[in-house]
């Protein structure tokens, strides 16, 4: 127990130095006063719960879960999270993090993971929501499993090479259907999946890797909506059998014989009167 | 003397005539409000209440934290709903097969290639889902002839709209509005609107056609919305 707790106050020394780097490097898009916070557990067989400023947050915790996006007011939090079957909030937390400052208009997951060498640490992660284009995904790939460096592949093809514990790293793509998986650095060596991965149009999909050796290593998903954007118009017809921009032409024709018709009468008028 | 007068006359009465009948029948340019202040109206929804955010801010200072929501995070088969497969306008003769149709690459909607059928924005919601569900096809082509949505810039407010999905199930739809807008300045955020109230949104071309471009210079939007009263 002793060990435990002096490997966590490390983590949670250099958390807080790392959660307020990270969040506080966040574009401002929702309104002034929230922000938007999810919370991945990614700790294998290790049931928590989270506590926010003292009061609990999340109950029974279960490793593979994601909250639903939380809408919390801008701020600092102290966060520790205990052993799910531990008397309320009491005695050591097996992770803390203190002064997380969650900036107004930040959209951010909060991750409970293994560092590659297996010691739990909590790591934020700011998620990006700027505008996609029309048609297109977001993808943005998490390494945060007890595991040396990995390749990510799509179809077979490495779209994503060298991530290292605690990365992430983006792709803008097609939006659509892909067949993933995860392969230890420059080998064919698969150590998750694969898995068939729906990427929403105007979505980011965030893919959490996480686990350990002895735990398996699975695939996290987290989607985040909204950045959509319309396409550029619609087109239409190439014709111009609808055009309304003139007289019909029997409408036309109809005139020109009318006109005819008067000078006609006109003329016999003018010829009779002399 | 008495005929050559009538003649004059009679010619002159049809050249101004001929015109002035034309104009006064051709149909308007629009039917209803117009089709950005029916989009951007949020308090129309008959069958869906406002949703309630998933979680609530507190005031500034308030100690509670939100509820949160937990679920599994393995991936998982999206739920696809079956897609829409057909479009009804019966008061204008329409009846046109839908395709799922993306982005064409020059960043427009796509639209299928046949004039006979339709395309729907597969990216957008589903026809009766929140937000605005948009159907368009071409309005003619130059080797296909008219299109199925041809008719459609003669659609009136209260025009029925009946679309059908893979499922055989139908959402029916009434036109509260019909416009002609030029493509520049076409709505396209509000057109495709992802939230508000469920509406069905049909496109296509019409307006003054201009060869030096090979397409016409509006597009023909009908916006439809739900028929609540549950009648057969």
């Amino acid at each position: 127990m002793n060990s435990t707790t002096r490997t966590i106050g490390r983590t949670a020394g250099v958390l807080t130095a790392a959660g307020a780097m990270a969040l506080v490097a966040t574009p401002a898009l929702a309104d002034s006063h929230t922000a938007t916070v999810s919370v991945l557990h990614a700790v294998p067989d290790l049931p928590v719960d989270v506590y926010a400023n003292g009061e609990r947050l999340i109950d029974d915790f279960q490793p593979g879960t994601l909250t639903d996006p939380l809408s919390l007011p801008a701020g600092d939090y102290d966060l520790a999270l205990y052993p799910a079957d531990a008397a309320d909030a009491s005695g050591e937390p097996l992770l803390s993090a203190m002064d997380v400052a969650v900036p107004a208009g930040a959209n951010a997951t909060v991750v409970a993971h293994l560092t590659e060498a297996g010691q739990p640490a909590l790591t934020p992660f700011v998620n990006e929501t700027g505008d996609i284009p029309a048609g297109q995904a977001r993808v943005t790939v998490r390494h945060v499993a007890a595991a040396p460096a990995v390749d990510v592949r799509a179809g077979g093809q490495v779209v994503v090479d060298g991530l290292t514990n605690p990365n992430e790293e983006s792709l803008t793509v097609p939006a659509g259907t892909v067949n993933a998986d995860v392969v230890l650095a420059g080998t064919d060596t698969v150590a998750i999946g694969p898995a068939d991965l729906t990427l929403t149009e105007g979505a980011t999909t965030v893919v959490y890797a996480w686990g350990s050796g002895d735990a398996g290593y699975e695939l996290a998903v987290q989607e985040i909506t909204g950045q959509h954007s319309a396409p550029s118009g619609v087109p239409g017809g190439s014709a111009g059998l609808a055009d309304e921009s003139g007289m019909p032409l029997p409408v036309g024709a109809a005139v020109v014989a009318g006109l005819a018709l008067a000078g006609a009468g006109a003329v016999r008028l003018a010829r009779s009167s002399r | 003397m008495r005929p050559a007068a009538a003649t004059a006359v009679l010619g002159l009465a049809l050249a101004v005539g001929a015109p002035t009948a034309w104009a006064v029948t051709r149909p308007e340019v629009a039917a209803g409000p117009p089709v950005q202040r029916v989009l951007e109206r949020t308090d129309v929804a008959p069958q869906a209440p406002p949703m309630a955010p998933t979680s609530q801010a507190p005031p500034p200072g308030a100690a509670t934290l939100p509820p949160v929501t937990v679920r599994d995070a393995a991936p998982s088969d999206a739920p696809v709903a079956p897609p829409p497969v057909r479009l009804d306008l019966p008061g204008l003769g329409v009846t046109a097969p839908v395709d799922p149709v993306g982005i064409a690459g020059d960043g427009q909607m796509e639209l299928p290639e046949d004039v006979d059928r339709v395309g729907w924005y597969r990216h957008g919601p589903q026809p009766g889902a929140d937000g605005n569900a948009v159907l368009a096809g071409h309005v003619d082509d130059r080797e296909q002839g008219p299109g199925a949505l041809f008719p459609v810039r003669d659609a009136e407010p209260g025009d029925e709209v009946t679309v059908t999905d893979a499922a055989g199930a139908t959402t029916r739809w009434r036109v509260v509005s019909r416009e002609l807008v030029q493509k520049q300045v076409l709505p396209l955020d509000e057109i495709f609107a992802r939230g508000g109230p469920p509406r069905l949104v049909v496109i296509t071309c019409g307006g003054p056609f201009l060869p030096e471009f090979s397409s016409y210079r509006d597009n023909v939007v009908v916006v439809a919305e739900p028929v609540v009263d549950g009648a057969p």
